[in-house]
């Protein structure tokens, strides 16, 4: 049957190192002869399938047994075989292939039959293509959309952590007037608790510092997700840091790990962390102050603290040695506990957070605030 | 129930070390009681006995199918045992889980045992004020396990019911204790630092912010004007990340007029206004720092909180959305009658947007007061639970936010079903709303995305829930904590 058609050589010319065997098959010269499959023969190919009961039912033993072409190895139907399942799938690979095929088919239409057959199947990897190509490009873009909420949400953590350091400062102004009236009075008492003080910030601060960093949500490569942060500090650190607070410049220039201008304490370097806790470590320690004298009592503690950091720190690595020094003896335990907490539930977490803070300038800059610095 | 119990109020129950395989009958849990107070007169219960004993078994019996270990197996001469061992612990705080556990169980008997004394069939004031005192020197709200504090809490708000001061509005004449306090008797500077705090190791009052925000955001992406009903809106933080977002948005006009309208109380409540203006100035220095074109209202509700839209100053054109954040851990309680004049008023008003945020509540149909006792007492220490479990270093801070915070809710909600005898209105406000004709949108899925994301930032235990397509829930474990749900009146089509 196959040989009483014209064999299919019309494309031959396009490829010339196409040898035509005796019995029509169209092999390459390579040294390995691969099979050319023409239309005809593709043909051949579709009926013998579709009479086997589908590409599902058909294998290249029983599609080699009905079309009976001489020289059609099992080994060239079983990769056909294979593609032209997968044609039934949007697979990739194949789609490309099948395209090629097309536009093949194209040059070579001669018969109804033939291309009546292949235009179905064209049409039909063609459907499979455009859904493969817009099951991709939602994927993409939800992958983008992703990103993108997750570049907002960061943004939107900062700006809210930003508003409520405004809320803080305020109240530390306005403890500040307090204090005025009340100071002097416990500072003696209060000596005891300063080197607590710290330790307890540290204790008390260090997960939080950590704690929202976005690089640690697996949901992308990392590579890529530390662009998109770095990307995110560029973008916020001009309207919100420089421009709502100015008084961040004085975190720039010296580094702004923890440092905070001696001269005024309660102003934007008051870390509302360590006035809180201060609040806390006092109110444990069973003072019978009142609420407003403790807080002040703190208050002054901290200053304390500033002081001695201000004279003795210049830079901000110098700021990194010296710290644990002056907390050191105080922390403990706790400390460590707080550190083997960190690792517990990502290993990546710490060591990502010290890069963060340390290569970029911008999170560098929020981190000194303390508690609420994460957020910008 | 079962579940709840076991995540939230005795975790890592271990009865192990006390169990013999000797069954009980009913009469060894009446043995069992008196050996563990020995203050109470149990008999007094007589008349009510079968009502209180059931739900002591219950209780009971959620704990021994959970932990494979049944309670009925402890016999009584057992339970002397512990008790005298855990007296001699109690004045360490032992560090033992298996005593601290068992501690907190006992602590849940009582308090139950006390609620039931003052509200159930066979009342009886006198020994409800005996099991009080005896709670009172085993707790404190500042020290042992969360569920000590947890109970320390709960006992203070049950002995303001026993004397008579639940009123809300009377919250000076509370004199017992010397942790009774409300938000407002707390000197500023506690509050916010507690408010601090709770951001920091919580994610409730983002949760609700950012995903209200981002629904107002999609709602209003085109718009030049937007107008912000605010029914009460605190220190002004949601706005802060609102305000941001809208000068970052890339589609739609850039950076639209924001206008925010808040309400605050009207009537005695002059410190609330001072409040508000603050939070005004705050929010304009705000936008101006970040370029946000932005203006602020205040309008008074009526002296009884009623709220009339006709104060509202309304421009043409502009979007209008009501936002209404009800039951955040740090907000203050107002009466639902004031809410629903809020929604009912922010209806006659078509708005394109409605953003609800409120407490979820266990079934409210059963139990009258000891089931809605019982849902109250899971509900908090879910929340408990779920802080200690970000931050079981920071045991002051925590304590600083429940007594700041979470003491006076729970004297309030208390107080609150104390009244109503477990009969008050049985649904959600998203329900009412749905009642009185709003209409559900959907929440997005930047909108899901970002929630997720938020709570990856926090504990595992922390899960986000989507519920009837308009609706975002936050929970610890399987507990329900928090929702959001965004709504539009019915003409407009989104």
């Amino acid at each position: 049957m196959f040989h009483s058609k014209k064999p299919a050589t019309m494309n031959s010319h396009d490829r010339p190192m196409c040898v035509q065997g005796d019995s029509g098959l169209v092999l390459t010269t390579d040294p390995k002869p691969r099979l050319r499959w023409t239309v005809e023969l593709h043909e051949r190919f579709v009926d013998a399938v579709t009479q086997l009961g589908g590409p599902d039912k058909a294998t290249p033993k029983t599609i080699m047994r009905v079309m009976g072409v001489k020289g059609l190895t099992l080994y060239h139907l079983k990769s056909h075989l294979q593609k032209f399942r997968l044609g039934k799938q949007p697979h990739k690979e194949f789609n490309d292939h099948s395209i090629k095929d097309a536009s093949a088919l194209d040059l070579q239409r001669n018969t109804a039959s033939s291309s009546g057959i292949m235009a179905r199947s064209m049409n039909d990897s063609n459907f499979h293509f455009t859904d493969a190509i817009r099951m991709q490009m939602e994927v993409q873009r939800r992958l983008h959309e992703q990103l993108e909420v997750q570049r907002h949400l960061q943004l939107r953590i900062e700006a809210q952590g930003k508003y409520m350091q405004t809320i803080l400062e305020k109240a530390c102004q306005t403890l500040a007037g307090e204090n005025m009236a009340a100071s002097g009075s416990y500072k003696g008492g209060g000596n005891q608790g300063v080197s607590d003080n710290i330790g307890a910030m540290k204790d008390f601060g260090s997960p939080l510092l950590n704690f929202p960093s976005l690089q640690d949500l697996n949901i992308y490569g990392g590579d890529q997700l530390d662009l998109q942060v770095q990307h995110n500090m560029d973008r916020s650190s001009p309207v919100l840091h420089d421009g709502f607070m100015p008084s961040n410049n004085d975190h720039n220039m010296c580094g702004g790990l923890g440092k905070k201008r001696p001269i005024n304490p309660y102003g934007s370097g008051k870390s509302p962390l360590m006035w809180s806790d201060d609040h806390l470590h006092l109110q444990e320690l069973g003072t019978t102050t009142t609420t407003t004298t403790s807080s002040c009592l703190g208050s002054q503690q901290d200053d304390q603290i500033h002081i001695d950091r201000g004279t003795d720190m210049e830079s901000m690595s110098e700021m990194y040695e010296t710290k644990p020094i002056l907390s050191g003896n105080a922390m403990g335990e706790k400390k460590f506990d707080a550190s083997a907490k960190l690792e517990r539930p990502s290993p990546r977490r710490a060591p990502v957070s010290a890069d963060h803070r340390i290569n970029n300038p911008a999170a560098a800059n929020t981190m000194p605030q303390g508690r609420n610095s994460p957020f910008g | 129930m079962a579940m709840v119990v076991d995540d939230t109020i005795i975790p890592e129950l271990d009865f192990s070390s006390y169990t013999t395989t000797t069954t009980t009958s009913e009469d060894d849990y009446v043995c069992t009681w008196n050996d563990w107070s020995p203050v109470v007169d149990w008999e007094e219960l007589s008349g009510g006995y079968d009502n209180f004993h059931d739900l002591i078994e219950s209780m009971m019996d959620d704990n021994a199918e959970l932990q494979g270990l049944s309670c009925n197996s402890v016999s009584s001469t057992d339970m002397m045992v512990i008790e005298e061992h855990m007296e001699m612990n109690s004045s360490s705080s032992g560090s033992d889980g298996g005593i601290d556990d068992f501690k907190g169980l006992r602590l849940v008997h009582l308090l139950m045992a006390a609620a039931e004394a003052l509200t159930g069939v066979n009342k009886s004031r006198e020994l409800a004020r005996v099991i009080l005192v005896r709670l009172k020197e085993l707790v404190s709200p500042t020290d042992g396990s969360n569920m000590e504090r947890l109970a320390a809490h709960f006992t203070d708000a049950l002995q303001g019911l026993l004397d008579g001061a639940c009123g809300l509005h009377n919250k000076h004449t509370l004199t017992n204790g010397p942790h009774h306090h409300h938000r407002d008797d707390h000197h500023p500077t506690d509050v916010l630092a507690a408010f601090q705090l709770l951001q920091d190791m919580s994610p409730y009052v983002k949760f609700g912010h950012f995903t209200a925000n981002q629904a107002i955001l999609e709602a209003v992406a085109h718009d030049r004007r937007v107008h912000i009903v605010d029914h009460d809106i605190m220190e002004g933080i949601q706005w802060a990340s609102l305000m941001q977002a809208l000068v970052s948005r890339k589609d739609g006009p850039p950076a639209p007029h924001l206008r925010i309208t808040a309400i605050s109380r009207g009537g005695s409540c002059r410190r609330s206004i001072g409040t508000v203006q603050e939070t005004g100035r705050r929010l304009v220095a705000f936008a101006a720092s970040i370029g946000q074109p932005f203006s602020f209202h205040q309008c008074r509700l009526d002296s009884d909180e009623t709220f009339r839209p006709s104060v509202l100053k309304l421009v043409k054109g502009e979007a209008l959305v009501f936002n209404c954040m009800l039951h955040l851990p740090h907000f203050n309680y107002r009466t639902p009658e004031s809410v629903t004049s809020f929604l009912s008023g922010a209806k006659t008003l078509n708005p394109r947007l409605v953003t609800l945020v409120e407490e979820e509540v266990g079934p409210r149909s059963e139990g009258g007061f000891m089931g809605r006792f019982m849902d109250s007492l899971h509900h908090y220490s879910a929340m408990y639970d779920s802080l200690e479990a970000g931050f079981p270093m920071q045991g002051r801070a925590r304590a600083l936010v429940e007594r700041v915070f979470f003491g006076p809710r729970i004297a309030g909600s208390l107080a609150r079903i104390y009244r109503a005898r477990g009969e008050e209105e049985s649904c959600s406000w998203g329900e009412w709303l749905s009642a009185v004709g709003f209409h559900p949108i959907k929440i997005s899925f930047a909108n899901h995305c970002q929630a997720k994301l938020l709570l990856g930032l926090f504990n595992d235990g922390y899960m986000g829930e989507e519920l009837a397509n308009n609706r975002l829930v936050l929970g610890w474990k399987s507990r329900r904590l928090l929702s959001v749900s965004v709504w539009t009146s019915s003409d407009f089509d989104l």
